[in-house]
């Protein structure tokens, strides 16, 4: 199974020298005996998890089928030669030129094997007579029954003290439907969807929410929702006129717009089911938000959620007009 | 009212401690209020995929969608004579109702909801950790 190609050579020490860095960040537990041939668990741990585990820069996420499927059918050679080779943000050899080939190839296999492929479990490892042949004194715990759970210690070891425990971070934001819970990645029109990361890349972002800020995309024209149905031209009659609900205590006074709302909603929207439309005549408290009522009706559902605090108490108690 | 403060000083802590954890898209509404019992996978309403296509007002006002998850008693029936989804995909104005799987993608047990609100947060227990542990035993 040689895939070698000539040139090889050079185009990893060109790798090594240029990316470097990139080594460095994801290769962080170099191979101490770059002799002893690992088997496809050790390498995956080391060489790959950096990025498939968690799945960043949309590399397939380690022991999801759904991920692997449509790639383990361009057949087995093909995944080898793109992790030899490189393919897209797969770096060569994961960005470690080190590896052998056939440590390579038996990572492949058991990454496949480990994502509900157990047709590849018996080529996780690497050729018995190479690894028997060469018994290493200190080794680690060999050859791994391909089944059980992978990568369980360096996982934990890495993720026992990362910097944000409980906040998901930026990469894990904006999940392909495969991954996001409530798609089914078995359902065939689940992969034809638009990623949501592919359609928000060119509108202004946010830290919350859909992580898009919908009042600039609007402005900035970034976007150009439909007033109509049907009309494409029909624009909406905007009123530009603030509310000002004072706060009790330490927060900032609460500005309602209507001209932001009323770019996206109609008067009928609001007038009167949620809100008689006169200033100070509705009862508004936090506690009705959190709990889904007047503001909260789209607040904290589809508008941006009610941890934005500052973009409603907008208002310095001191700035008072 | 003394139910309102406690309600509130309970809540905010969880809400600015959790709005972060995500994994539907915001918004994303599951209806299943007879899918699944038709033997159809619940249909998932991607808001964000369509507010960059409409205004609030198109659905909200016009075609007369409830702003309640599932409050609309939407059937097949109603969508091929043109009301609610079908007031769209329909061919015209968008790809027509013989896609079954591009609406009706949900994981089968996904309950009536719109994802990532501030009430489902606090209401039902959501794990975050669902996407990352997803085991090689899928099939
Ligand atoms: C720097 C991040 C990174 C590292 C480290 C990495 N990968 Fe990848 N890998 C990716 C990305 C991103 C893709 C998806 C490429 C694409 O499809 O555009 C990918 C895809 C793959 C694929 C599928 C290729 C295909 O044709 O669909 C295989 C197989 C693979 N990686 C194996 C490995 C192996 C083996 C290692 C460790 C030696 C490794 N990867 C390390 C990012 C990485
Ligand atoms: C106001 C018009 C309109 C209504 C009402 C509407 N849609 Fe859509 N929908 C669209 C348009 C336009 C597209 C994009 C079609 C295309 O890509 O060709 C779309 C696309 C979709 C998509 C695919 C998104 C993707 O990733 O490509 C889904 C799923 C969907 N709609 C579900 C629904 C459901 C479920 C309903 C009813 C609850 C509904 N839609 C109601 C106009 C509408
Ligand atoms: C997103 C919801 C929403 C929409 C849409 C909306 N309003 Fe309002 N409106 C409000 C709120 C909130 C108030 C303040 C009520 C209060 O202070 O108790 C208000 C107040 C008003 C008032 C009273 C002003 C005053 O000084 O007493 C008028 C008049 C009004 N709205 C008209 C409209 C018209 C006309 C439209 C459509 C062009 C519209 N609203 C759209 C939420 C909305
Ligand atoms: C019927 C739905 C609805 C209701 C009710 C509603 N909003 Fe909004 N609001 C929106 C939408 C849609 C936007 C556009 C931005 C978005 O989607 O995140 C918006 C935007 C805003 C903005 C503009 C933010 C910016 O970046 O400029 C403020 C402020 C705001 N809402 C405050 C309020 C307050 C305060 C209330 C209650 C008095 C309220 N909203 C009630 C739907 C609503
Ligand atoms: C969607 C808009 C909106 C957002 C987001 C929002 N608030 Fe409010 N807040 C209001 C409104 C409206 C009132 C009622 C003002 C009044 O009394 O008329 C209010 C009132 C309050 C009060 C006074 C006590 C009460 O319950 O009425 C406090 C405290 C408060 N907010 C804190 C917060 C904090 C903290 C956050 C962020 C987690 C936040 N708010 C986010 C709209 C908002
Ligand atoms: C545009 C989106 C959309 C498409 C396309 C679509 N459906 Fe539906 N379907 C819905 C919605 C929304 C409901 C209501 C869901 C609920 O309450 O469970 C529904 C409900 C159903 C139901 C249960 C209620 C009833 O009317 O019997 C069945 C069965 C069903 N769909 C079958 C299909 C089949 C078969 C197709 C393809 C020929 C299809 N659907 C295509 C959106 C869609
Ligand atoms: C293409 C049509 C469409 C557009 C555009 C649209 N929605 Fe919706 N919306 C729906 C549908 C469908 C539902 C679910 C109704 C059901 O399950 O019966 C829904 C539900 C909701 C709900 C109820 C969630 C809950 O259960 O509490 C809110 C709030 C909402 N939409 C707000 C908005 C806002 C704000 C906008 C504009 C930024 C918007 N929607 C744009 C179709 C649309």
């Amino acid at each position: 199974m040689s895939i070698q190609k000539p040139g090889y050579k050079s185009l990893y020490l060109y790798l090594s020298l240029s990316m470097a860095p990139l080594f460095l960040a994801f290769t962080p537990l170099q191979p101490a005996y770059a002799e002893e041939i690992k088997n496809g668990k050790q390498v995956y741990e080391i060489g790959c998890a950096g990025c498939h585990a968690s799945g960043v820069l949309d590399a397939p996420k380690f022991g999801n089928n759904a991920d692997w499927l449509k790639r383990e059918q361009q057949g087995f050679e093909t995944l080898v030669k793109h992790a030899l080779n490189g393919f897209n943000n797969m770096p060569a050899k994961g960005g470690n030129p080190a590896y052998k080939n056939e440590e390579i190839i038996a990572t492949v296999a058991y990454m496949l094997s480990e994502a509900g492929f157990p047709n590849y479990a018996d080529r996780t490892g690497v050729k018995a007579v190479t690894t028997a042949s060469t018994p290493k004194p200190a080794e680690k715990p060999a050859t791994v029954a391909p089944k059980s759970k992978p990568a369980t210690a360096t996982k934990s070891y890495k993720n026992t003290n990362q910097f944000n425990r409980l906040m998901a971070p930026s990469s894990e934001w904006n999940p392909p439907q495969s991954k996001d819970g409530i798609h089914d990645p078995e359902n065939d029109g689940t992969e034809m969807l638009q990623k949501p990361r592919v359609a928000f890349e060119p509108l202004a972002n946010s830290t919350s929410g859909n992580r898009v800020d919908w009042v600039k995309a609007l402005h900035n024209g970034e976007i150009n929702p439909r007033y109509d149905r049907v009309n494409p031209d029909a624009m909406p009659v905007v009123m530009d006129l603030n509310i000002v609900r004072e706060v009790k205590g330490s927060m900032p006074n609460v500005v309602y717009p209507h001209k932001q709302h009323t770019e996206w909603l109609d008067c009928s929207n609001c007038h009167p089911a949620i809100f008689i439309p006169q200033k100070g005549a509705n009862q508004i408290s936090m506690a009705s938000i959190l709990l889904g009522q007047k503001c909260g009706v789209c607040h904290g559902k589809v508008a941006f959620p009610v941890s934005e605090c500052r973009k409603c108490h907008s208002q310095a108690k001191t700035a008072k007009k | 009212m003394s139910i309102k403060i406690l309600a509130l000083s309970v809540l905010l802590p969880i809400i600015m401690f959790f709005s972060t954890l995500s994994q539907a898209e915001y918004g994303d509404v599951v209806i299943n209020n007879y899918s699944e019992e038709a033997g159809m996978r619940p249909v998932i309403f991607p808001h964000w995929f369509h507010r960059i296509r409409f205004r609030c007002k198109v659905c909200h006002a016009d075609l007369g969608f409830e702003f309640k998850a599932g409050g609309n008693d939407i059937n097949m029936l109603k969508i091929i004579d043109g009301e609610y989804c079908g007031a769209c995909h329909n061919g015209e104005i968008a790809w027509s109702v013989e896609s079954c799987n591009l609406c009706h993608s949900a994981k089968p047990g996904t309950e009536t909801q719109v994802h990532e609100s501030t009430i489902s947060k606090l209401l039902t227990n959501q794990k975050p950790a669902a996407a990352s542990t997803t085991g090689g035993t899928k099939k």
